[in-house]
């Protein structure tokens, strides 16, 4: 069962849109809503964003630590981890719909015998910007459950977002930022061109501080000293929570470290940790999180 | 020794050490030349708390790692020793691991205990097992990297369970040398120049050493004590710069053998020239990546990387090793148990049906409660079925390799038909991205293929000798673990396919597939049963065999080919981390069936039961969350097969 968003253009469910929504109001139809699983994070994320809450996720035990917003209702199973979901648990639930990404190819076969499997690309680059893609993605998933109204209502907020974000920033000196997360204290992960976070930047009007394009992931781990090859002397650094407890302890100690321009106390900003291969949700709360790092005094 | 015979090898020291000089001037360059800069000065900076430093770092810890491999080849009298070799750095790696994840106070007290009780258990452990043989050198290596690799899996593994915090974990476990000031390199020399200055003292008694047991002790020395020393020394140093920099695979094997070809006889002209050449030949390793990271613009972390071009050196080392046949004299088979071997049978069997019934029909319910019932039969069915035939093919393809080179510690685990199949599987990851099941089995195929024909190739010259074609298998094992290490620690989300693979997890099977599977260990199994007689006096010698009227070669080929075909085939189904293979057979044994065809009945049956087992216990014990049956399988059997060979040891 597969499924190509391309093929959906915004006219047609623009068009599908009223008589859906319309269908999708009556409480017959809402108590008899479809029970979906969903195998990954962004998916999970945006199901809740369509007000239509999965009856079972993986990996929610994480959930609050690496989502955080949107909350997990209470009620939703835990099928254990994203790759190997338990049958068992997936068997029971009974879903009448099961949303993977193209991550799980190997297991769709599988799936499909417990329900109709939409697969979705969300993270990987495949030559669709990944906003655009999580954006197509969010669309194919409402028709699918019939949710095209909620889905525009999450795309209108998504745009107020950003433009509320951008208008924040426009008049502020600080419009680019490196975006890292440390992995030990010598070691970080830089996102850049092409991921989620990089095109939300540019929504926002904020330049991605690192000069680079990296594979199809977004992101590239890096030595610490690298980062020195960021030459905006106008850049913020913003550095994701969780940081390893002993990093900054060991860092202050680096001159290295001290001197480099972009680590300067006043240039870093802590930032609330956003899921990495999100949708979006994900890009909301990223554009919000990264505005108020910015507006932030040092 | 010659003058002459000693030119070629100065001539490569004076090109490698121009090499090395040429690389560094490449490196430091840029700073140093860099025009005067008002301000931040990025060049300068960089070379001055990031580049020095980092090559400080290279030379402590080649110097450290090589003279840690000198020590040990030269008490163990072994030139296959080193910290890579004996385990010691991957039990380091472990055991930090371990406490980063579960015990994260343990690292509040220090890194460098923790490491060291790591290196320390592995090493005594591998000494534990290798004193049983008397010291054997490929006895001691064989232990070591089963536990190197075990301790290596296993860390994979319990990141893979930790999936999202995985990189920091493989960045340390590949040996990254990055440093971004002087402190690293400062605190690393003062410790491990502790240990090389203690060393010192030992350079007397190593020397006495030299000439015997029976003259050094004659001369008054303490044979074990000296031992004991000279290894504590060099797991210490081991240790430190594991719990620094991560694992650096191979560099304690390598400079300690270019500084005996350089000429080095004398106990303190090898320890020094040891350290020297090791310290100069990771410096060189690392300032080539640094440039060559420099043009990929992505992180390859130092460890992996010696490591991938260490093994294959592991391989040359192995033609020119003189492998002294005495050391595989087997031990006497224990005697068959009094008593009807088929009440062992029934007994075997009946346990096997509780098992069954277990894993079929007991289950977890969503809320957490327990069920029996029929119920799941379909989900459950193929697992179970397919982990009964791939521990039924390991274990014979255990004991015939086990039979086969009269070693106790062979299995298809060591012999590396289940790392070829990781390799094949990693390439198609890495050609398809999202290669589907049918692929994915194909490219393991593959690569499991093509190793068992490369250790066929490789081998004739020498009759197949055992003892090489395990050597092969374990090198290529490390090879594996440095390349998928190496993969991980840039963060690639792909590298999570493989390592699902690696821990063995019965979640694919299909019921067409494991149908496929048990029909295979049917037909796979069947004819180990009919070369009884072989399997039987194969274990005698060569010599003994051929005077009974075997025809040692091609039934040597013929069975390493059927273990292989046996090994492939069940790697394919769970992976290749269980360990089924090793301790099935030695159970078997322990039960009492000792002739060859009991053995491999009850060693078959041993091996179903064990997966079996493993694979209800990983689905139920965290539902509903799973552990991996092969995981659970090594976790559960490596320590218990351990007490067994210490048991069997004693008696």
């Amino acid at each position: 069962m597969s499924f190509d968003p391309s093929s959906l253009t915004r006219r047609a469910l623009l068009a599908a849109a009223p008589a859906a929504g319309l269908l999708g109001l009556a409480p017959a139809l809402a108590q008899g809503a479809p029970r979906v699983v969903s195998l990954d994070y962004g998916l999970s994320s945006t199901l809740l964003g369509l007000g239509a809450p999965p009856v079972g996720i993986s990996e929610l035990a994480g959930w609050s630590e690496w989502v955080v917003e949107p909350a997990m209702p209470p009620g939703v199973a835990e099928l254990g981890i994203s790759s190997e979901p338990n049958l068992e648990v997936l068997a029971r639930l009974k879903p009448d719909l099961i949303l993977a990404t193209s991550w799980l190819d190997a297991q769709i076969p599988r799936l499909e015998r417990f329900a109709p499997v939409l697969r979705l690309e969300t993270f990987i680059w495949t030559g669709t910007p990944i906003l655009e893609a999580a954006i197509s993605a969010t669309r194919a998933v409402a028709a699918r459950i019939g949710r095209e109204v909620e889905a525009e209502a999450l795309l209108d907020r998504m745009e107020e977002v950003f433009a509320e974000s951008r208008a924040r920033l426009a008049g502020r000196a600080r419009k680019s930022a490196a975006l890292i997360h440390f992995w030990d204290s010598r070691h970080v992960r830089i996102s850049a061109d092409p991921s989620l976070f990089n095109d939300v930047l540019l929504r926002i009007g904020v330049r991605n501080a690192w000069p680079e394009s990296t594979g199809p992931w977004g992101f590239q781990t890096l030595p610490v000293e690298e980062l020195s090859r960021i030459s905006d002397p106008e850049a913020l650094l913003l550095v994701f929570e969780p940081v390893p407890k002993d990093v900054f302890r060991t860092l202050d100690r680096s001159p290295l470290w001290r001197a480099l321009p972009i680590a300067q106390p006043g240039r870093i900003r802590p930032l609330p940790p956003v899921l990495l291969f999100g949708m979006v949700n994900e890009a909301m709360r990223f554009a919000r999180l990264v505005t108020e790092a910015m507006e932030a005094e040092a | 020794m010659s003058g002459g015979i000693r030119l070629l090898p100065a001539l490569a020291l004076l090109i490698g050490i121009s090499a090395a000089a040429a690389l560094l001037w490449t490196l430091i360059a840029p700073g140093l030349l860099a025009p005067e800069v008002s301000g931040y000065d990025a060049a300068r900076m960089r070379l001055l708390h990031s580049t020095l430093p980092r090559l400080a770092t290279a030379l402590i810890a080649g110097f450290a790692l090589s003279l840690a491999g000198a020590l040990l080849q030269q008490v163990l009298r072994n030139p296959l020793a080193s910290p890579t070799t004996l385990g010691v750095s991957a039990g380091a790696h472990l055991a930090l691991a371990v406490a980063m994840l579960f015990f994260p106070v343990l690292l509040g007290l220090g890194r460098d205990v923790v490491a060291l009780v790591g290196a320390g258990l592995a090493a005594a452990l591998v000494m534990a097992l290798g004193a049983r043989r008397g010291f054997s050198p490929l006895t001691l290596v064989l232990s070591g990297l089963v536990i190197g690799l075990w301790s290596g899996a296993l860390a994979a593994v319990l990141i893979y369970l930790n999936d999202r915090r995985m990189v920091s974990l493989f960045i340390w476990g590949a040996g990254s040398l990055a440093t971004q000031s002087w402190e690293a390199p400062l605190a690393l020399l003062w410790k491990t120049g502790l240990l090389a200055l203690a060393c010192g003292f030992l350079l007397r008694p190593l020397t006495l050493l030299e000439l015997g047991d029976e003259e050094a002790s004659a001369l008054g020395l303490k044979l074990g004590r000296t031992r004991f020393l000279a290894l504590a020394l060099a797991v210490g140093l081991s240790a430190l710069v594991t719990s620094a920099v991560g694992v650096i695979g191979f560099i304690g094997l390598v400079a300690p053998l270019l500084a005996r070809l350089l000429g080095a006889r004398r106990v303190p002209a090898l320890l020094l020239s040891s350290g020297l050449i090791g310290a100069l030949l990771l410096l060189t390793t690392d300032a080539l990546l640094q440039i060559v990271a420099g043009m990929f613009s992505d992180l390859l972390p130092t460890g992996a990387v010696t490591a991938i071009f260490g093994s294959p050196l592991l391989l040359l080392l192995l033609s020119r090793l003189k492998i002294r046949r005495e050391a595989f004299v087997r031990a006497p088979p224990a005697p068959p148990r009094r008593g009807d071997l088929r009440t062992g049978f029934a007994l075997l069997c009946a346990a096997l049906a509780v098992l069954l019934v277990l894993a079929l029909f007991l289950g977890r319910e969503t809320g957490g409660g327990w069920s029996f019932g029929a119920e799941m039969l379909s989900l459950r069915a193929p697992r179970v079925f397919s982990a009964l035939a791939a521990g039924a093919m390991l274990a014979v393809s255990g004991l015939l390799l086990q039979r086969l080179t009269g070693n106790e510690m062979a299995s298809p685990e060591v012999l590396g038909v289940s790392s070829g199949a990781t390799l094949g599987l990693a390439l198609g990851v890495f050609l398809l991205a999202t290669p589907g099941f049918a692929a994915q089995l194909g490219f393991a195929g593959l690569g499991a293929f093509a190793v068992l024909a490369a250790i066929l190739i490789s081998t004739r010259r020498s009759a197949l000798a055992p003892e090489r074609v395990l050597l092969v298998g374990i090198a290529l094992s490390a090879l594996v673990d440095a390349l998928v290490g190496l993969m991980a620690a840039t963060g690639d989300p792909r590298a999570l396919t493989i390592l699902r693979w690696m821990s063995g997890s019965t979640y694919g099977a299909e019921a067409s597939g494991a149908a496929l599977l048990c029909g295979a260990a049917v037909v796979l199994i069947l004819p180990a049963l009919l070369a009884r007689r072989w399997l039987d006096l194969l274990p005698l010698g060569p010599e003994t065999a051929s005077a009974l009227g075997i025809p040692v070669r091609s039934a040597r080929l013929r069975l390493f080919a059927l273990a292989g075909a046996l090994s492939a085939t069940a790697t394919l189904g769970l992976g290749p981390l269980s360990f089924v293979g090793l301790m099935a057979p030695h159970l078997a044994r322990e039960l009492g069936f000792s002739r060859a065809a009991s053995q491999t009945a009850a060693a078959a049956l041993t091996g179903a039961g064990l997966m079996v087992a493993a694979d209800w216990i990983g689905r139920t014990v965290v539902f509903p969350w799973q552990i991996p049956a092969g995981l659970t399988a090594a976790l559960l059997g490596a320590p218990f097969l351990i007490l067994l060979l210490f048991r069997r040891g004693r008696t």
